[in-house]
């Protein structure tokens, strides 16, 4: 009897539950643990349902009548949205109790609600069992990583505003007021107003405001001076008649077009009346970012000189700066950046090799750490070496020596385009990294023998290597040794693994964040590092051969049967952290104080401080499945 | 109590416990201490009784099924529940109600009704006498809530207010869960109001009969 009525009430949840999101597609067992589970619970008008200083959330509600408005709390509130409203059918929280941690809204009943409840555990259990709430969970979560990306695109777009374009149309250019003259003008006194007003370019115009000719400062050299040209008579003769004119709705580029086809340094811009509007010069067009992709790129492949790839590195980083304005994302952006620095040093390399003579030299230009997992952020060290074949015939040392002089020569240009020499002297042009395929693998091989904690710290430098100029192949066949000799190598992996875990998230018990004595995290350590490092022993151990963090994890994953979802927060997760970085960087940058990879928590804004923790609890997700996997 | 025991013991046709199932959950009801009425809502469980009768003349019509549902510590839960119909087995029915209400504090809507036919029922088939204290929410309501409605009204009416809704009208079981959640709610306007435990849920309801029969 007690059974019969329970039954019904239980069916009563079910069929509410059914009219709503996710749950009407939740798997039918699913669906029948939660209704079975779940209580009623009243919450009267202006009630506090669930604060931050509640603690970690000790029930999921459910809105099964009602109004629940949940508030941003906290100093730094300037996500998307400051409060958001909760109807019926709709859930909360799902971050805080997905994660066992401290909501950050408040949630406040708005009207009298009833509210279905399961307790911390049911939501625990209901994840396991339904992937369809699994999902939707985890959407949720990335949502708000989106919100994040969104919020860092806003940030940035004020800024990016401010930048202009070669699209740009000329009359936004104009910065002052045209300094103009009628033709009868006395010389000298039409000189006497470009000195005062401090132009290198008179107009001179008609009496409705046509231009009708231009005096530039380079003209006074031949035209005044060198002619002895009486400075009473007036400018009228003195000008250049039939001044290149465009209209203001004409682009910079039209102007850069006309200045370079007629030798002219000042554009008259006019309006649809052909009344002067103002002057445009070559230097105000060469302000202009000139950032797009395909224009950095091709300004690298054909930079002549070592000035020209400067800047190149220069446009590269501003070109960050736009993509992190687009909102774009840290993996792509990092491949943006990486690909663009892969082009710069390909194009170092061959004007090296134009003094150079490395013909018939079978060599690779070696790439390591971030660089080689296509990581780089903007202030990264160069981390490079060479690997080569020494033909049968040929003397080695002959060869290394050759090739050593052509990196060092790499290695300075390197540098001079912003890749600062690598204090470690990880660097091509140290005869210690420039080495034989066979003595590659020797050094590797040693390193895997003896994993001394030095050979360790080589390990996670050396072996995220990818060759990215010269002969791919030599990389290739190095990395399918590599991982073929590690993966007969359990204890190897077991030390790396002991090494990676030697760094924990920082993760605080009391507070959110555990900081270093500024205050602050550093999101290169004691972030990024984290990921790679595992991401890296689960390529050696599953012969992944990518060097790439992201590319590793979803690879690796694949063959230990982790789900995507699964891989997909981690990576995200990744992803958050680097996006951080690059963020910090570019506005330290901005500041003129080098990149340092250190965030202070407190002055992120609660949404970000929460994906970031979100981050971290998946590094230590990653790092608790190394300890389980290796018993340590 | 003694009075009942006895009774017990020496069975009346038509009054007292049948079956011997029916005899021990009597028995286990009756040394039951009685429950407080001075705790607060969050720590007290109430139970909500509703009744299905063959209509709504309280001396002709039959009761055929009782519902309860608990509202313990704030919250109402779908497995604490109960119904039972009266046929073939009435004793049984009722001492199993007896069983999941234990002593806690009893909540009914319009208590002139389902309190009598409850009561009425008890005292024909097992020979008891509840003890408990009894809420009305009837008059409850209209205390805490005289925006909703200015004076007792219909459970239909009350629904539309706070905009419950039910399985099931006129069922036993499905009105029991729209009365348990108008209990809720009641629970935490009279909490705001100071009234944080039964005793004075009954208080209230006490003082606005009182009131409104000096009308």
């Amino acid at each position: 009897m007690i059974a019969n009525a329970a039954d019904l009430l239980v069916g009563a949840s079910t069929d509410f539950l059914r009219r709503f999101a996710p749950f009407k597609d939740m798997e039918a067992d699913a669906l029948a643990f939660l209704a079975q589970h779940a209580v009623l619970a009243f919450h009267a008008r202006g009630d506090n349902i669930l604060t931050p200083e509640m603690g970690a959330p000790r029930h999921f509600y459910i809105v099964q009548r009602g109004k629940i408005q949940a508030r941003q709390t906290g100093s730094t509130t300037t996500t998307e949205y400051t409060s958001l409203n909760l109807g019926q059918g709709e859930c909360f929280p799902i971050g805080a109790i997905s994660a066992q941690r401290p909501s950050t809204n408040a949630y406040v009943a708005i009207e009298d609600s009833f509210c279905l409840q399961i307790s911390t555990e049911e939501f625990m259990r209901l994840m396991q069992m339904s992937p369809v709430f699994h999902l939707f969970c985890t959407q949720y979560i990335a949502g708000l990583l989106n919100q994040s990306r969104r919020q860092l695109q806003t940030n940035f777009s004020q800024r990016a505003a401010e930048q202009h374009t070669m699209t740009t149309q000329l009359g936004q250019l104009i910065k002052r007021e045209p300094v103009c003259v009628s033709a009868d003008t006395p010389t000298r006194a039409a000189l006497e107003q470009m000195k005062l007003q401090q132009v290198g370019c008179l107009v001179v115009v008609d009496q409705e405001g046509r231009p009708v000719g231009v005096l530039t400062q380079s003209d006074l050299l031949p035209r005044v001076i060198l002619a002895d040209f009486d400075l009473l008579r007036p400018i009228g003769e003195l000008m250049t008649a039939n001044p290149h004119q465009l209209a203001s709705t004409a682009s910079a580029y039209d102007a850069m077009l006309e200045m370079a086809a007629r030798g002219v340094r000042h554009i008259l811009v006019v309006d649809a009346e052909g009344l002067l509007r103002g002057v445009v010069s070559e230097r105000d067009l060469f302000s202009l970012q000139r950032v797009s992709l395909r224009q950095i790129r091709a300004g690298i492949d054909n930079a002549a000189d070592l000035s020209a790839l400067q800047r190149a590195s220069t446009d590269i980083r501003q070109l960050a700066l736009k993509l992190i304005a687009q909102g774009i994302g840290a993996e792509q952006l990092t491949q943006f950046i990486s690909a663009l620095n892969d082009a710069l040093t390909r194009r170092i390399i061959q004007l090296a090799l134009e003094t150079h003579d490395l013909s018939g030299v079978d060599f690779g230009w070696m790439a390591f750490g971030s660089e080689g997992r296509h990581e780089q952020t903007l202030s990264t060290d160069q981390d490079n070496g060479i690997i080569w074949r020494c033909p049968e015939w040929e003397k080695p040392a002959a060869i290394r020596s050759r090739l050593i002089e052509f990196a060092k020569d790499v290695n300075a240009s390197l540098a001079a385009c912003g890749f600062p020499l690598c204090k470690g002297n990880i660097m091509a042009s140290n005869p210690a990294l420039c080495l034989t395929l066979d003595e590659w693998k020797s050094r590797f091989g040693a390193w895997i023998r003896e994993p001394h904690p030095e050979a360790l710290l080589n390990a996670s430098i050396y072996f995220d290597f990818r060759v990215m100029y010269g002969n791919e192949r030599l990389g290739d066949q190095l990395r399918a040794w590599l991982n073929k000799t590690v993966r007969g190598n359990s204890a190897f992996l077991r030390m790396m693994a002991a090494n990676a875990l030697k760094v924990a998230p920082p993760l605080g018990r009391l507070r959110d964040f555990v900081v270093e004595d500024g205050g602050s995290i550093d999101l290169k350590k004691s972030g990024a590092r984290l990921f790679v490092d595992v991401a890296r022993i689960l390529a050696l151990r599953t012969g992944v051969d990518s060097s790439s963090t992201a590319q590793r994890l979803r690879q690796a994953s694949t063959k230990m049967g982790v789900s995507a979802d699964e891989v997909a927060a981690i990576v995200d997760g990744f992803h958050f952290v680097q996006l951080l970085r690059l963020r910090s960087q570019r506005l330290d940058t901005e500041h003129g104080a080098p990149g340092d990879n250190h965030v202070n928590p407190d002055s992120l804004n609660e949404l970000d401080r929460n994906i970031l923790k979100e981050a971290f609890r998946q590094a230590r997700k990653l790092q608790t499945r190394l300890k389980l996997d290796y018993q340590l | 109590m003694t009075n009942w025991l006895g009774r017990l013991l020496t069975p009346r046709p038509g009054a007292g416990p049948t079956s011997a199932a029916s005899a021990h959950a009597l028995k286990h009801w009756s040394d039951l201490p009685p429950a407080a009425i001075d705790a607060a809502h969050f720590e007290t469980r109430y139970i909500v009784l509703n009744t299905e009768a063959s209509g709504l003349d309280i001396d002709k019509d039959k009761l055929l099924a009782v519902a309860a549902v608990a509202v313990d510590r704030g919250v109402l839960n779908p497995h604490d529940s109960y119904y039972g119909a009266l046929a073939p087995a009435p004793d049984a029915t009722l001492a199993e109600l007896l069983l999941f209400s234990g002593k806690h504090p009893l909540v009914v809507f319009n208590a002139a009704f389902n309190r009598s036919v409850i009561e009425r029922a008890l005292e024909e088939h097992l020979g008891v006498t509840v003890a408990s204290l009894w809420i009305d929410l009837y008059f409850l309501l209209p205390a805490l809530f005289p925006q909703h409605q200015d004076r007792p009204a219909r459970l239909a009416a009350w629904m539309e207010s706070f905009g419950i809704d039910t399985f099931q009208r006129h069922h036993a079981l499905g009105d029991a869960w729209a009365i348990a959640q108008l209990l809720l709610a009641a629970q935490a306007k009279a909490s705001a109001r100071g009234a944080h435990s039964p005793q004075a849920l009954a208080d209230i309801e006490r003082s606005y009969r009182q009131q409104r029969s000096r009308l």
